[in-house]
């Protein structure tokens, strides 16, 4: 990918104070990918965003942008062609929500037939509907519609590069979750670079294509793809600042279609108690897997509940929460603790049975992770 | 009261613009109308006490329906005049001294005009009547400068109680700092520089009597013969004519205060 911007010797100095708030950082985002600055407060990763559109000016160092040295541009004209979204939001109070989302294409000077479309288009983009919001004022709006405008009005023209400072901050956590959801789906269809500032570990984790972690000064102890930082913190502060859970916050990335999967004994339902038997004596698991005609899985029945009377239909548990492959490690890590056989089915779409995640699974996926990031730490050094 | 941050019409109006009950404008047309009424009443009163009330030959002198018409058309010019001349000056001030680059000054120019209104009012009456002609013009200058603080601190009140996220999202969409001002800062400021104009008015009404000492006209002038001449029912009718311009004065300007409020706020 070819970088979209690129920070060199960036510095900013406030005056009256010894310590540059930013120190000399270098820095290279990609096209198309969520970059993420975190860190503790403080460390200067809000002035580093801000220095990127020069809303702080730098003290020295270059800004490219599209490989363009913006350095001295005029900043009007340079922010016109980066999204700004903050998570005060700053929506105009005294402009109506269409107006507020429609600043940049009329300074931009579009016919007001090209505006109105691209009002239709972004709202319809952010999941509000333009009849009803257009008119509105932003004080009639919930604090979660009023981040989606302000992504809206971000994307006005389309510019290839967005900031974002903490957006999601201020909002509840079912919100937060919702938006960040929302906008990572956004992101698949809109493809823009993005910088993207938290002091959050967990959300960088979750929105990050790359996550730069970054201590006092700005500067970077690491600037890696969120499940090697996860798997191969680069040094103490890193180690502290991911916290504890880290092995839980890397099954939240890795997904089931990732590992190999457990096979389980089964049987079909139809086959009778005789084959049932037969399939849980050739192997070392104390239950057998009941199928049904199509293969979907219907109970889990022990050897001893075999030895009872009755149906088989009547036998053993029945299975439930099943799992998909698009699920992530984490979330069939939750149902498999929640089952009585210590162990989660994988369905297909069509419920047909692919394998069972168990504890063995997990494992094994933890340690493959962990050799895997070692072994990009190791190629890609230095790992910028 | 200065800054207009508890202004009554501010609070009618947020309710009207929330909740939009049926019948609303009905409603605000009866708030609107309803103190003019009031006001017109009072005044009718006084006609006809002037008209039929047993005065004798120096209150019939001083109390002539054309007397009193002209006192109270050149009190109005007074203030008007003054407080029109004030917001051509310290609107433009206020802003200058709130840009960022001028911050600095502030205080500074502030403090001028906290001078400028602890002076006692006959004082600066007085002094300006000295140092310029006696009359209607010695008199405006006076009031402009007695009314330049409530609406230059107001101004600058007005631009800094903006939230500075918003300035600052307006910039990082690419608006030049101009466009801000004129499209952002000034409309927001509104009501906050209009509740200074209302105030800076309505003080305007009051002190504007004392231009009769230097010959200014208005109904000082009127309270004045009064009180030379010992009649009290002089002083009283001028009094309630000073007191009713002064209701209808900041009537007028809380309308236009409601009327001119961006809406949204």
């Amino acid at each position: 990918m070819p970088a979209m911007i690129e920070l060199e010797q960036l510095t900013k100095h406030y005056p009256g104070r010894s310590a540059p708030a930013v120190d000399s950082l270098d820095l290279t985002i990609a096209e198309g990918e969520i970059v993420i600055l975190v860190g503790p407060s403080g460390c200067g990763k809000t002035t580093t965003l801000k220095m990127i559109n020069r809303i702080i000016e730098p003290s020295s160092g270059i800004i490219r942008l599209q490989g363009e040295d913006v350095t001295r541009a005029n900043p009007d004209h340079l922010r016109r062609r980066i999204g700004y979204v903050i998570q005060q939001v700053g929506l105009f109070p005294h402009q109506t929500i269409g107006r507020n989302i429609t600043t940049v294409p009329r300074l931009l000077g579009w016919s007001q037939q090209r505006i109105d479309d691209r009002l239709d288009e972004l709202m319809h983009l952010v999941g509000m509907d333009p009849g009803t919001y257009r008119d509105r004022y932003p004080k009639e709006l919930s604090g979660g519609q009023r981040q989606r405008v302000g992504v809206a009005r971000a994307l006005a023209a389309d510019p290839p590069v967005m900031l974002m400072d903490e957006p999601f901050g201020a909002l509840d956590p079912i919100s937060r979750e919702r938006l960040q959801n929302e906008f990572l789906r956004l992101q698949e269809e809109i493809r823009k670079t993005i910088v993207f500032v938290t002091h959050d570990i967990d959300e960088a984790i979750t929105m990050g294509d790359r996550i730069a972690i970054l201590r006092e000064g700005s500067t970077v102890a690491q600037y890696d793809t969120p499940e090697t930082v996860l798997a191969a913190p680069a040094d103490d502060f890193v180690r502290e600042f991911i916290g504890s859970g880290a092995a839980l916050k890397r099954l939240g990335l890795a997904r089931v279609r990732d590992v190999e999967l457990g096979q389980w004994p089964t049987s079909p339902i139809g086959s009778g108690r005789e084959a049932a038997l037969r399939a849980l004596a050739s192997s070392e698991h104390g239950s057998v897997l009941l199928l049904d005609d199509r293969r979907r899985p219907l109970r889990w029945v022990r050897a001893d509940e075999l030895e009872q009377p009755g149906s088989l239909e009547r036998l053993g548990v029945e299975v439930r929460g099943t799992v998909e492959p698009t699920t992530t490690l984490a979330h069939a890590l939750d149902a498999m603790v929640g089952s009585r056989v210590g162990a989660v089915v994988v369905v297909d779409g069509s419920g047909a049975l692919l394998g069972t995640v168990d504890m063995r699974v997990i494992m094994a996926a933890v340690d493959t992770m962990r050799t895997d990031a070692h072994e990009q730490d190791r190629e890609e050094v230095p790992s910028r | 009261m200065s800054l207009g941050l508890e202004d009554p019409y501010a609070r009618t109006d947020t309710v009207v613009t929330e909740q939009r009950p049926p019948g609303s404008r009905t409603a605000q047309w009866r708030r609107y109308l309803g103190v003019p009424a009031l006001l017109a009443l009072v005044c009718v009163g006084v006609v006809v006490f002037v008209a039929f009330a047993d005065l004798d030959d120096v209150e019939r002198r001083l109390l002539t329906f054309d007397g009193l018409r002209t006192a109270t058309l050149v009190h109005l010019e007074l203030v008007g005049l003054s407080t029109l001349l004030v917001i051509v000056l310290a609107v433009p001030l206020g802003i200058l001294v709130s840009r960022p680059w001028a911050r600095r000054l502030t205080p500074v120019v502030v403090g001028l005009g906290n001078i400028a209104q602890s002076v006692p009012s006959l004082g600066v009456i007085v002094l300006f009547a000295i140092l310029f002609a006696p009359g209607f013009g010695g008199a405006v200058v006076a009031l402009v400068v007695y009314a330049f603080l409530p609406i230059l601190r107001n101004t600058i009140v007005g631009l800094q109680q903006i939230d500075p996220f918003v300035v600052e999202s307006a910039r990082g969409m690419g608006m030049s700092s101009n466009r801000v001002l004129r499209e952002i800062e000034l409309p927001l400021a509104v009501p906050v520089i209009l509740a200074g104009v209302r105030t800076a008015a309505v003080i305007g009404v009051g002190t504007a009597t004392i231009g009769a000492l230097t010959n200014a006209g208005g109904l000082g002038s009127v309270v004045y013969g009064g009180i030379v001449q010992s009649r009290t029912p002089v002083i009283v009718v001028a009094s309630i004519l000073t007191a009713v311009l002064a209701l209808l004065v900041d009537h007028v300007l809380g309308v236009a205060e409601n009327v001119l409020r961006p809406r949204g706020l």
